[in-house]
């Protein structure tokens, strides 16, 4: 069993820099042998895993959430409140949404959700992180220079727009809920999901498409 | 630990390549991965002394390779140092231990996983009898110095005023838990005002907010 020994896993981290192969395939290739080979993981539970996080889980789900709640005030308020038992009335809770914050953007008020110190995302409502979300360059960035973060990904701010960074440092997992776009009214919770982008949610892009 | 894995603020790292594809795994390794760290057999580690080995990948690699294979660098750390696999045994891609392997994990379908994820929908708060010592609108200091274990109080917080904006309840305190040891401390959303925290914010509105336990707290004259 572990015994929580940093300095030895520093040290074993300068081994396998020189230990293994230096291609990332053939790395996790060799971690997956292994672990077949020692009884400890199922290459088919494995493929399972992939499959449901490419074709199941995603960031399809958030965009229901967030079309229901533009269109049922009063699922919006519970989003607000208790957002795990609301995603859960849709059966989304999952991996990292047990502690999940909504954050709400406004005419005055724009939400960008980072993980400075790892890669923290909600997944059961989000899917895989977008690979700049786990890039240094987002990590580092996003809580000095959102301004200019957003502007790299073409979000324009009106004048007077406040931007709040939420810097997901716990176990909480932000979603931000962007506005409706005018010109919706009559769509339905269908057409409104299909409107809703994944960056939207991060909060890297802000106003959405009518279509 | 002030390590190279803390990154917020700081500079020098470029523009963002914002054209991501939108797919969820680029690679097949990718993939392959994402699945082994949600299924694989651990040796009773903590989701912080797995976020702490990582931590702990040298910073040339930790910043040069690719994200996912910072999960396998990470998952083999794991591995070894709890004495589940050696060296030997991965470049032989077999077990040398002598010792029987566990009996196989069954083969789980995509629908037995989808309940799998619902059920790692994991809490990490308590109802713990101490009551929280700050309360919502009260301006705090954010500790001044971290120390060399795993911490998720950032560098760039360190010594700054802020005000509580949420009291969350008591949540798994992760300095600890990194090290085996399960305690509760009130946790906070703290809001910060980025002129407070940056230089260049001087007159800007804008704020940050981060969680933070009552630890990591001060005083605003601490």
């Amino acid at each position: 069993m572990t015994e929580f020994d940093a300095d030895k896993v520093a040290h074993i981290h300068r081994e396998l820099h020189s230990h293994l192969p230096s291609e990332s395939a053939l790395r996790v290739k060799a971690l997956e042998t292994l672990l077949v080979e020692k009884g400890l993981v199922n290459s088919q539970t494995i493929d399972a895993w992939v499959e449901a996080y490419s074709e199941e889980i995603g960031p399809k789900r958030g965009a229901r959430v967030v079309a229901r709640a533009w269109i049922d005030e009063e699922f919006r308020r519970r989003l607000m409140q208790d957002a795990p038992a609301a995603i859960d009335e849709l059966g989304y809770l999952g991996k990292a949404t047990g502690h999940l914050k909504v954050v709400e953007n406004t005419d005055s008020v724009h939400n960008l959700v980072v993980c400075t110190l790892c890669s923290c995302y909600p997944f059961s409502i989000l899917g895989i992180a977008p690979a700049w979300y786990k890039a240094a360059a987002y990590r580092a960035r996003a809580v000095r220079d959102p301004r200019g973060v957003l502007t790299e990904f073409g979000v324009e701010l009106a004048d007077g727009v406040e931007v709040r960074v939420w810097d997901s440092t716990a176990e909480l997992r932000y979603l931000v809920l962007p506005q409706r776009p005018a010109g919706t009214d009559g769509m339905s919770e269908d057409e409104l999901a299909a409107l809703v982008t994944r960056n939207s949610m991060i909060g890297t892009d802000r106003d959405l498409n009518a279509g | 630990m002030d390590g190279i894995h803390d990154l917020g603020g700081k500079q020098g790292y470029g523009p963002i390549d914002v054209d991501d594809g939108g797919e969820p795994f680029h690679q097949n390794w990718e993939g392959r991965e994402w699945g082994i760290a949600q299924c694989a057999r651990t040796p009773g580690i903590t989701i912080d002394w797995w976020r702490h080995c990582r931590e702990l990948i040298m910073p040339e690699d930790y910043l040069g390779r690719p994200y996912f294979d910072s999960w396998a660098q990470t998952d083999f750390s794991t591995y070894l140092e709890a004495g589940w696999m050696t060296l030997a045994e991965i470049d032989a891609g077999k077990n040398l231990s002598g010792d029987p392997s566990p009996e196989p994990l069954p083969a789980m379908t995509v629908e037995q996983v989808l309940d799998e994820d619902r059920a790692h929908a994991f809490r990490f708060d308590a109802e713990i009898e101490v009551m929280p010592d700050y309360s919502v609108g009260q301006q705090i200091r954010a500790a001044r110095h971290g120390h060399a274990g795993h911490t998720r109080l950032p560098q760039y917080v360190r010594g700054k005023l802020g005000v509580i904006h949420a009291y969350h309840g008591a949540h798994v305190f992760p300095d600890l838990s990194a090290q085996g040891e399960e305690v509760h401390q009130p946790l906070y959303s703290v809001m910060f005002a980025a002129a407070e925290l940056w230089p260049e914010a001087a007159g800007s509105n804008d704020k940050v907010f981060l969680d933070l336990w009552e630890s990591y707290l001060l005083e605003p004259r601490g």
